[in-house]
């Protein structure tokens, strides 16, 4: 009995040293984390010198970098425009690669297989290559310089269910005898989708509605390309990158381009935070089938 | 009905017409890129409207800001799209004709811009005899910033010692070596090295006369490593190095960083032209690229238009305007009115810029592709401990810049006695059309009247003279070998239509 | 001696299970690799014959559809023989109207677009236009005007749009035909038609795909298809800076560009070098970068999801912070904190690390120390996501298995090695292989790290224009912004990487056992 029990004490304390051990590893990774956005979240209050500097705390607090982001330029512009861009990319998009991931992995038809390789083999090639081409066809549509919102919106969305792998993966785990029950019951296939699987495929929705809400406010290439230096047209990722694209206005611009950064990180950040639950599950429960 | 038709018709002609005879009063939407650095768009958009009021038009203007670095990025992405009026820094020129992204001026705006300017802003915004550009300023050139506390006085015009003083207290030294080849071709002008490059009408290069692989090249290159290998050495051009974790007390940079290095030097602030650097007991005062900033009008299809923004750009770089620029920005002018204001003359940077001007060779127009290889010398010296290193560095250069004048290999050339069997000549290239080639010839009187259908650089052909039809009579002699020679020999001098036809492989000859 | 009689195992051939066990364990690690070797020529040969396989029945396609329209105008009534002149007369004069006026609209539609354009569009494609825009002298305003010319790319982009038109077209035409042909025969069995309500109650039911894919599809192959189809094209041309198309056209030039690509020309033509080198430091990167993501998330993840561990949604809060905060903005603070002068060098000074300013760490300026960065920081970037990835399988792996081998006395590191890791690879397999040419083209990390940097004198000089740890990905964003835009050899470096990666992913789908059996896992 002693014998047992001292086991189960060495065991206890080992396990205890353990977790004492992961406790110091996970607050180390923490800092290493956090520790970029914290100086960011410094510099966006550091009103002494607009330029970078080579300490982390400011020596003078206060919001004059903020306060100029929306005097002296059009962050409010490009805040709307990147807000705008971001709903109904998130609406559309979740709309389509839905759509698109609920027919691979429920209907079952005549070339499904191939529809799945095509879009598999062209995914291979890179994005880049293409950009030329769609500025001209947007321009062509007249949805470039000033237009640059609808004619983002259209171009992140048209092609955005060729992303439905996750969500596939996701639907692929929902069991099919759901389906056959409710088609046994006369359920039209229609019926199917909005009634049996719909409700059951909260976290996926969730998950891609919000993988979609935060892409627009990160895209600065192909954004900038489509607004061709209009700054009306330009997303907050844009407007940003051009305060601080060569070193004299990265010297004039750096702690206002931070304020910037802090802005856009701290909705997505919120929603993420709310919103995690949901996101872990449809990472998991999808990505993990691919 | 047809009553009715007709009537309807003429009405219609009627409107048509009236529509078309009423005087036009247009209001032109013109969008117009300057600098980004703060202010300056708000400037213009005052100028410009001064510029409506002064001559009674009305222009819809849309200023926006771009850095003129980038500019002519975004102009080449679509010219069709882009600005009406744009800035750029002189270095994009010959990109920007090339891509038909600029008109040339007409004669009078060309003799007003010719006689207001300096004659090296001019000649920056000429290519091929013809003025592409206003000349915006005349500042684009670097000189070198120091901290007092730390560069002594006297060591100012000592790389060697200016290094030493930097070392001893811990300070870096910011001049782009490795990163651009605008700042360290620096080292080469000092030798008395040049690359000057010659393009044709279109913009495109043609030829250059580059010296960096030489002697010259050399002691530039090891002038470099006093830098390169040296602890305080750090490529970049940035005024916040002064103000960095690890501060620099030596910055080379131009006058746009003037403010934020006087506000992080404050009283230490200092300004001065270039040093000089030591190699074997000869001194050499470092060079520099003198250049310009521009403005450029795109070609439009407009005539009332064009004339109208030709106008726009030439009012924008006039004294007046050049001044407020100045003023604001402390931009150097380029107008040698403004030129000669006192607030000019006195401008402690300009101060700078202009003492290291004696040094400076004037940018002219570079290609496109030497920035890039002209930054391989640099990082190669920074590993490179002898002579023959930093000559195989120089001669990897001199290699990259010869294979941009590649010969063009497609294609046919007729060689012969008319142009002394140069295999590699262009004047000779034949003309294409679908699968024939065609080349007018004269062919002086000499010995050995003979030529060849040959690949541009090649001399091995099987184009051979199997079956020609008309015109001349032709030899074909058998070498020792008995192998046939594929030499076509005129027996008269005269000027010849040669064409070969690649499917048939038919030569055919006409004498003209 | 032994008893057994020990046979020589030949490790190329195929082995039964008992000889396979037989083997020791670096045996059998030679044995699998072999293997996977081994099936290489067999599935190149595999290629062959499918391809071949494809081709005839392409082509027996091809003649039964022939044979089939053939058919169907011969022995079609006057009705089915209109339609093939006018699309959907058929339908409308069997009671279809709605059908029928969809498919008359779309060939009326079709003629008058090519008569007004496609046309006109077409028959400029061969040489992509001949008449250049041109300046005339205006001497009354004394100023140059434009007047315009062909424009290349326009010619190109509406060429290939009434091409697909007419594809379109022939489509829809054999639609109509064959639905002639079925109305014909329902009509002949004595059935009657089904009511256009039928037919758009189908598209919810038996249709349904077809509904659900309409508009997905239709975007797909505007934006993705039909710019590829482009770019493809872009590569077989001269189009640049100095070809833009608007001012100077630009025309096909054949296999140029592609030869210049692999030929051994010296200096600044020498691109194949520059691939080559750039080819092999992307796939060193995409491998490390994929790699340590991999580990070290799946080791994050197992330290959250260990029992016993508190604030677990904190600790995975924390990391996915890197996704929120959009990458241009923290890989440009992590880029300045790394600088020679930047935070990292002025705290290693500080905390007395660095003893003087010889000793300061060129995190972006020398090779080796460059990428070893540009890896650490990826790992900063993409451990987040492989946590939560690794979070849900861990969750997934049957609790009683580690059980079991707890009861067998099996430590903690042995249970990692015999029941994590395998379950891990194999489910993970599909993600690894996407997460691997996800890297091949990671853009970001290495643009605003480093911008390719730092220089190498070699490929500089070698018209690559690229450094160190330039991507393809990279240096193709390079050559299309560069100084000379050169579209047409970014279009060739595009084919080259969807060439590297679908190589890359068709061996991988080959060897690996988890992607086949879709089916399975549901």
């Amino acid at each position: 009995m002693a014998e047992k029990q001292k086991r189960h004490m060495s065991q206890k304390l080992k396990n205890k040293l353990s977790n004492g051990l992961i406790y110091t590893v996970l607050i180390v990774v923490s800092v290493i984390w956090l520790f970029p956005f914290f100086c960011l979240v410094c510099e966006s209050f550091r009103c002494e010198s607009t330029h970078q500097v080579g300490y982390i705390i400011p020596k003078v607090w206060g919001f004059d970098n903020y306060i100029n982001l929306f005097t002296k330029t059009d962050f409010l512009i490009w805040y709307k425009n990147t807000f705008i861009i971001a709903v109904f990319v998130s609406v559309i998009q979740t709309i389509m690669v839905l759509t698109m991931s609920y027919t691979l992995s429920r209907l079952r038809f005549k070339g499904r297989k191939s529809l799945m390789n095509i879009m598999l083999i062209l995914g291979m090639f890179p994005g880049f290559i293409t950009m030329i081409v769609l500025y001209k066809i947007l321009s062509g549509m007249g949805l470039t310089g000033a237009n640059s919102v609808p004619g983002l919106i259209l171009v992140y969305t048209a092609s955005s269910a060729m992303g439905y792998y996750v969500s596939k993966g996701f639907f692929d785990t929902i069991s099919r005898s759901l389906d056959e029950a409710a088609r046994i019951d006369g359920a039209t296939r229609f019926q199917v989708l909005t009634k049996v699987i719909m409700p059951l495929s909260k976290p996926i929705v969730i998950y891609t509605i919000l993988t979609a809400f935060m892409a627009p406010w990160g895209d600065f290439m192909f954004a900038k390309y489509i607004a061709h230096n209009t700054s009306r047209g330009m997303n907050v990722a844009v407007g940003l990158q051009n305060m601080i694209s060569t070193p004299s206005s990265l010297t004039a611009n750096y702690t206002m381009f931070c304020a910037g950064g802090v802005l856009v990180a701290v909705p997505i950040t919120i929603l993420f935070m709310s919103l995690q639950k949901y996101y872990v599950e449809g990472v998991t429960g999808g990505a993990v089938k691919g | 009905m047809k009553k009715f038709l007709i009537i309807a018709l003429t009405a219609m002609m009627l409107l048509v017409f009236t529509g078309c005879d009423k005087p036009k009063e247009e209001t032109y939407k013109i969008t117009v890129w300057v600098s980004e650095s703060e202010g300056v768009k708000e400037l213009t958009e005052q100028q410009i409207a001064r510029f409506c009021e002064e001559n009674g038009v009305t222009l819809d203007a849309t200023v926006e800001g771009i850095s003129e670095a980038d500019s002519a990025t975004v102009m080449i992405t679509s010219v069709e799209d882009g600005a009406d009026i744009f800035c750029f820094s002189q270095d994009q020129l010959s990109r920007l004709v090339q891509a038909g992204a600029l008109q040339v001026l007409g004669e009078a705006a060309s003799a007003t811009v010719t006689e207001l300017n300096d004659e090296i802003s001019v000649k920056a915004a000429t290519v091929n005899g013809q003025l592409y550009c206003y000349p915006l300023t005349s500042d684009n050139g670097y000189f070198m910033y120091y901290d007092k506390s730390v560069v002594k006085e006297e060591h100012l015009d000592s790389l060697e010692d200016i290094i030493a003083d930097c070392e001893a207290a811990g300070r870096l030294f910011s001049m782009e070596l490795e990163t651009s080849a605008w700042y360290n071709a620096s080292f080469f002008f000092a030798t008395g090295a040049v690359s000057e490059w010659v393009t044709d009408e279109s913009g495109a290069f043609v030829s250059v006369n580059d010296t960096f692989n030489s002697e010259a090249g050399i002691i530039a290159l090891k002038g470099m490593q006093k830098l390169l290998k040296s602890p305080v050495y750090n490529s970049s051009s940035n005024a916040a190095d002064f103000s960095a974790a690890i501060p620099s007390a030596v910055l080379i940079s131009g006058t746009w960083a003037v403010s934020d290095v006087k506000a992080a030097l404050g009283d230490n602030f200092g300004a001065t032209d270039l040093p000089s650097f030591t190699v074997d007991g000869v001194e050499y005062h470092l060079g520099s690229f003198s250049g310009n900033k521009l403005m450029g009008v795109k070609p439009q299809t407009d005539a009332n238009k064009a004339a109208l923004l030709q106008k726009l750009a030439l009012y924008l770089t006039n004294e007046k305007c050049q001044t407020e620029r100045f003023e604001l920005k402390g931009w150097g002018p380029s107008n040698l009115a403004a030129q000669q204001l006192d607030a000019v003359k006195s401008d402690i940077a300009l101060a700078a810029l202009n003492a290291q001007n004696a040094y400076a060779t004037p940018q002219g127009q570079i290609h496109g592709s030497w920035w890039n290889i002209a930054l391989a010398y640099a990082t190669s010296a920074k590993e490179a401990t002898t002579d023959a290193e930093l000559q195989a560095a120089l001669d990897s250069y001199k290699q990259a810049i010869d294979a941009l004048f590649a010969l063009d290999t497609s294609g046919l050339i007729f060689v012969g006695a008319w142009n002394g069997w140069n295999n590699t000549d262009d004047a000779m290239r034949m003309e294409k059309d679908n699968e024939t080639f065609t080349i007018t010839v004269e062919v002086p009187e000499s010995d050995y009247m003979g030529g060849r259908i040959v690949t541009p650089g090649e001399w091995d052909n099987d184009k051979g003279v199997t079956a020609v039809t008309v015109g001349v009579e032709l030899i074909q002699p058998a070498d020792a070998e008995g192998n046939p020679d594929n030499n076509i020999i005129f027996l008269a001098a005269g000027t010849y239509e040669v064409s070969y036809n690649a499917t048939t492989g038919e030569i055919s000859i006409v004498q003209k | 001696m032994s008893e057994y009689k020990v046979e020589r195992i030949n490790l190329f051939e195929d082995l039964s299970d008992f000889d396979y066990l037989r083997l020791n364990k670096f045996q059998a690690l030679l044995y699998k690799f072999i293997k996977v070797i081994r099936v290489v020529p067999k599935w190149f040969l595999n290629l062959f014959v499918l391809v071949g396989k494809y081709i005839k029945k392409f082509f027996t396609y091809i003649k039964d559809e022939f044979v089939d329209i053939y058919t169907t105008f011969v022995y079609g009534d006057w009705k089915t023989k209109m339609s093939f002149f006018i699309m959907g007369f058929g339908s409308i004069a069997r009671g279809k109207v709605l059908r029928g006026i969809l498919f008359l609209v779309f060939q009326v539609v079709f003629i008058v677009y090519l008569c007004f354009g496609g046309i006109h569009w077409l028959s400029k494609f061969k040489t992509l236009g001949d008449t250049k825009a041109s300046t005339v002298y205006d001497p009354n305003l004394d100023t140059y005007v434009r007047v315009d010319g062909d424009d290349s790319f326009k010619i190109m982009l509406y060429s290939l749009l009434t091409i697909i038109f007419i594809i379109a077209f022939i489509w829809t035409w054999r639609t109509n035909v064959k639905q002639n042909k079925i109305m014909e025969d329902i009509l002949k069995s004595g059935k009657k038609l089904k009511s256009t309500k039928e037919d758009i109650q189908s598209l919810l039911d038996e249709q349904f795909h077809k509904t659900l894919l309409a508009i997905p599809l239709t975007g797909i192959m505007t934006f993705t298809v039909f710019p590829i189809i482009f770019m493809i094209l872009v590569a077989f041309t001269n189009y640049d800076a100095a070809h833009d198309g608007y001012s100077n056209l630009f025309t096909w030039v054949g296999l140029t560009n592609f030869n210049a690509l692999f030929s051994m020309n010296i200096g600044s033509d020498n691109l194949s070098f520059a691939f080559g080198e750039i080819l092999s430091w992307t796939l060193i990167w995409a491998f490390f970068a994929t790699f340590t993501n991999y580990f070290l998330g799946m080791f994050v993840a197992i330290m959250i999801n260990k029992k016993g561990i508190k604030l677990k949604k904190l600790w995975r809060g924390i990391l996915v912070l890197t996704s929120a905060v959009p990458q241009f903005v923290s890989l440009l603070y992590i880029s300045k904190m790394f600088a020679n002068n930047g935070l990292a060098n002025g705290l290693l000074m500080e905390w007395g690390f660095i003893k003087n300013i010889s000793g300061i760490i060129k995190f972006w300026g020398v090779k080796e120390i460059a990428r070893t960065m540009v890896i650490i920081v990826n790992v900063w970037i993409g451990i987040p996501y492989t946590m939560l990835i690794c979070t849900g399988i861990l969750m997934n792996i049957p609790k009683d298995l580690y059980e079991s081998s707890q009861i067998d006395g099996a430590t903690a590191f042995q249970q990692f090695v015999k029941i994590t890791m395998p379950y891990m690879l194999f489910v993970t397999g599909p993600y690894l292989l996407t997460s691997f040419i996800g890297n091949i083209n990671n853009f970001n990390v290495i643009y605003l790290l480093t911008g390719g940097g730092p220089s190498n004198p070699a490929l500089l000089t070698s018209g690559g224009s690229a450094g160190d740890t330039d991507l393809l990905i990279t240096w193709l964003f390079n050559l299309t912004t560069g100084a000379e835009s050169k579209y047409y050899l970014a279009a060739v470096i595009g084919i080259m990487i969807f060439v590297v990666v679908s190589s890359i992913s068709v061996v991988v789908y080959n060897v690996m056992p988890s992607t086949k059996n879709e089916e399975d896992f549901s």
